[in-house]
């Protein structure tokens, strides 16, 4: 049991980068649009599906790979923002409608994806190549490494984005208080159209890297977003530090579940745990900006 | 200037022709005709104070005819549409109609219950499907392990959906809006893959087969399409029975007045919103656990798609197209759902993205789904009216047709219209030599123009006509307005003195001109 530990570990820390890349765009979405995105599962199904078009008809090197994911990403983010949040966003019960429509987005998205490539599965090529890394008694499989590397660059940039220009000082400004940001001059629109293609970027990333262990289909998005729904939750919705932390402890949770439990147990005891945050802080571990955001 | 009739000055050629729209209300729409008592009696449910048409009696304000007016016509609506949906699984035979039209009637059934919670309580919960799932699969079980019958399923159904109920109410007092939405697709993603894995409930097969049905086997095959139609549609009744009884009585009202966000003023006037919302939930979920149940013993078995992503968006656009919080508006959505669902069958995945296609459209463009359009448009209309009455720049104190109607001394009406062509005619008096006339000469013989205009101030109303207002006679003079109210003084116009009773009468005069233009 003790000499899986660092497998264990080596899972959890992969599921964390993954995980912690859709739960911060859910959260990041619902933080400064007031939305929630239903259809990041969508942008997850469509950026898979362009990292494959791109690796057969571009060419199959990793970095071509992973750029037409985010880019599909991007831009399946920014078609969301264009049919979900420009024409509500100033109507009334924009809340529950965005929801419904982004929960329209990905049913139709999904089933036009089904009608365009067919239901059978696509296999991404090995972006991070298929040596190993050993370090002593462990062996660290590239896909994993690649997959904690990449995703740690990226959202290391996102955060100095967020943090560093004046975009990302918008978006700040955005989440605190939309009215607020807007009296003093920040175009909501245009603000919200980028937090929509970076977090549809952060969703082509993740999709590549999970392509990496599963397959691309029309309904591969479902388990991600319900996943990256529940880390954000979790984290508390508006959260990057909790939704971080929520990552990992649902990382962990799901690593150590498959490994000594059985594969079949992982949303129960993901559920468990979840539960159990929720019941002790009901906006999840770092969520207070629900009520900031009234 | 010589005099001219004030009628007179309309162009004939330039007088706008109005099509002869009516106005207003509508006082064309036809009404009951009535009588004496009979304007105001009314139908009640036996035993009860309940009226089964919402009736007004009116007296036609145009010939004072007696008239009964229906206030809510929508019971009328729905005993049409109740007995088209009885009747109408009579007139064809085609299988596949008759199928989907049962289909829909538990469809209907489930979103009725839905509906309690999603709309009356204003919770949004995705766990509906994962109760009749629990329902089903239970009662599934039982019959084909134990072979109970197929009545025993609607209690094993209802007890499973006791257990839910208290399971997904427990974090409906704590959690809010999105976290509970949230949890409970987490729920039912749980319960689908639980049952995908299962051994016990068929995950080598792609479901449970074989339990027992309460469709008899000795009827001939639309026979037995027609008895299955027949109890789906008494479940139906019954959800709606229900929904009536829940929605309509002193739980609905006190869910209704205590939504999302809203709890602290609920809590305030006395509400127990937290125990409303635990019976609110032990209900609906004891009635799903039962159309569960329903659910088994119809299709003989329970399948894993029940608890799908798929059928949970198909039931939510149902719910959306119809218009949450709205009774016909779960029936007629989920009519329109299954209509695309079953007749295009043949287009395949496509039909999918038609229902997407139509609850994103509805989505975008009306508030409250295909029931709320009529309010939204009346919203619309209003916006639009009173933006064009805004825009009307010659109105000029004329009544405007919209107004006219709401005015019940007409004789009001005709005054102000040849008031304001009475101003329009005197404002084309007023010329520079006629003001210099009354300063020279404020008193006496005046012009015609002149005198006109006099005689027009002289007859206005009392309230704010401008007055003199004597301090020292002979020396100091201000200019004040009359209250016309009885023990009311006048009020000061302006602070300068005149100091000669001409001064002071041109100064009204002046003061008055210069209303007049601004009218």
């Amino acid at each position: 049991m003790i000499a899986d530990l660092p497998y264990v570990i080596v899972s959890a820390l992969a599921l964390w980068a993954i995980y912690g890349l859709l739960a911060i765009g859910i959260s990041i979405v619902w933080s400064s649009l007031g939305m929630i995105n239903m259809a990041h599962g969508f942008t997850f199904a469509v950026a898979g599906y362009g990292a494959w078009l791109a690796a057969q008809y571009v060419s199959d090197a990793g970095i071509v790979v992973l750029g037409a994911g985010i880019l599909t990403g991007a831009v399946s983010g920014a078609l969301i923002y264009a049919v979900a949040f420009l024409p509500l966003h100033d109507k009334p019960n924009f809340v529950v409608r965005s929801l419904i429509a982004t929960l329209a987005i990905s049913l139709l998205g999904t089933q036009a994806l089904q009608w365009l490539f067919g239901p059978r599965v696509k296999s991404l090529p090995r972006v991070f190549g298929n040596t190993p890394l050993e370090l002593g008694e462990i062996v660290i499989t590239a896909d994993k490494l690649g997959a904690v590397l990449s995703s740690t660059l990226l959202l290391g940039l996102v955060l100095l984005w967020m943090t560093r220009s004046r975009r990302g000082l918008e978006i700040r400004a955005m989440m605190q208080n939309p009215e607020g940001a807007a009296l003093v001059g920040i175009g909501l629109r245009r603000t919200a159209m980028s937090v929509m293609a970076v977090t549809g970027a952060l969703a082509g990333l993740a999709s590549v890297l999970l392509s990496q262990t599963f397959f691309v289909s029309p309904g591969a998005g479902l388990q991600p977003l319900v996943k990256g729904l529940i880390v954000a939750l979790c984290g508390g919705l508006g959260s990057i530090p909790g939704a971080l932390l929520a990552a990992g402890l649902v990382g962990i949770t799901e690593a150590a579940t498959a490994t000594w439990l059985g594969g079949q147990y992982v949303l129960m005891t993901q559920f468990a745990v979840i539960i159990g945050v929720l019941l002790i802080r009901p906006r999840g571990i770092g969520g207070l900006l629900d009520e900031t955001r009234e | 200037m010589s005099w001219r009739n004030p009628q007179l000055r309309r162009d004939p050629a330039k007088v706008p022709v109005h099509p002869h729209l009516p106005v207003g209300r509508r006082r064309w729409w036809p009404r009951l005709r009535a009588h004496g008592g009979n304007t105001w009696r009314r139908m009640r449910y036996p035993l009860t104070r309940r009226h089964v048409l919402w009736t007004r009696g009116e007296y036609n304000p145009r010939n004072l005819a007696a008239e009964v007016r229906i206030l809510d016509k929508r019971p009328l609506w729905w005993m049409a549409g109740l007995a088209f949906l009885a009747i109408a699984p009579l007139l064809t035979d085609d299988g596949t109609i008759l199928s989907a039209a049962s289909i829909f009637a538990i469809y209907a059934a489930i979103n009725l219950v839905w509906m309690l919670v999603i709309g009356t309580a204003g919770i949004t919960s995705l766990a509906t499907l994962a109760i009749v799932g629990a329902g089903a699969y239970g009662g599934a079980y039982l019959s084909i392990t134990y072979e109970w019958p197929w009545w025993s399923m609607l209690p094993v159904g209802g007890a499973i959906g006791l257990v839910f109920g208290v399971i997904v109410a427990l974090p409906a007092i704590r959690l809010e809006g999105f976290y509970y939405a949230l949890l409970t697709l987490g729920l039912a993603e749980l319960c689908r893959v639980y049952v995908v894995q299962s051994r016990v409930f068929g995950s080598a097969t792609g479901g449970m087969y074989g339990a027992a049905t309460h469709i008899p086997d000795d009827l001939s095959d639309t026979g037995q399409l027609r008895f299955a139609y027949y109890a789906a549609f008494a479940l139906m009744l019954c959800a709606l029975a229900l929904y009536r009884w829940v929605d309509g009585q002193r739980l609905g009202r006190l869910l209704r007045a205590a939504p999302e966000k809203n709890e602290a003023f609920a809590e305030a006037v006395g509400i127990d919103y937290r125990r409303a919302r635990i019976q609110v939930f032990i209900i609906s979920s004891v009635a799903l656990g039962v159309i569960g149940g329903f659910y088994a013993s119809h299709f003989k078995g329970a399948s894993p798609s029940l608890f799908s992503m798929d059928s949970l968006l198909l039931m939510l656009a149902m719910i959306v197209i119809g218009g949450i919080g709205k009774a016909e508006g779960a029936v007629v959505g989920t009519l329109i759902v299954v209509a695309i669902d079953k007749v295009f069958i043949d287009l395949g995945a496509l039909r999918l993205i038609l229902i997407g296609a139509v609850m994103l459209v509805s989505v975008l463009t009306t508030r409250a789904g295909l029931f709320g359009i009529q309010a939204q448009f009346r919203a619309w209309r209003e916006k639009k009216k009173s933006e064009r009455r805004a825009r009307r720049q010659e109105k000029g104190g004329e009544v405007v047709p919209e107004e006219a109607t709401e005015i019940a001394d007409k004789q009001a009406i005709y005054h102000r219209r040849f008031d304001k062509q009475m101003r329009d005619f005197l404002k084309t008096l007023v010329t520079d030599e006629v003001v210099e006339e009354h300063r020279l000469k404020p008193l006496g013989q005046h012009s015609e123009a002149l005198s006109r205009l006099t005689n027009y101030f002289r007859r206005g109303p009392m309230a704010d006509k401008y007055a003199v207002f004597t301090i020292v006679p002979m020396r100091e003079y201000r200019v004040v307005a009359l209250s016309g109210q009885r023990g009311v003084p006048p009020r000061l116009v302006n602070d300068r003195t005149y100091h000669s009773l001409g001064d002071a009468y041109h100064a009204v005069f002046l003061l008055r001109i210069n209303d007049l233009l601004e009218s």
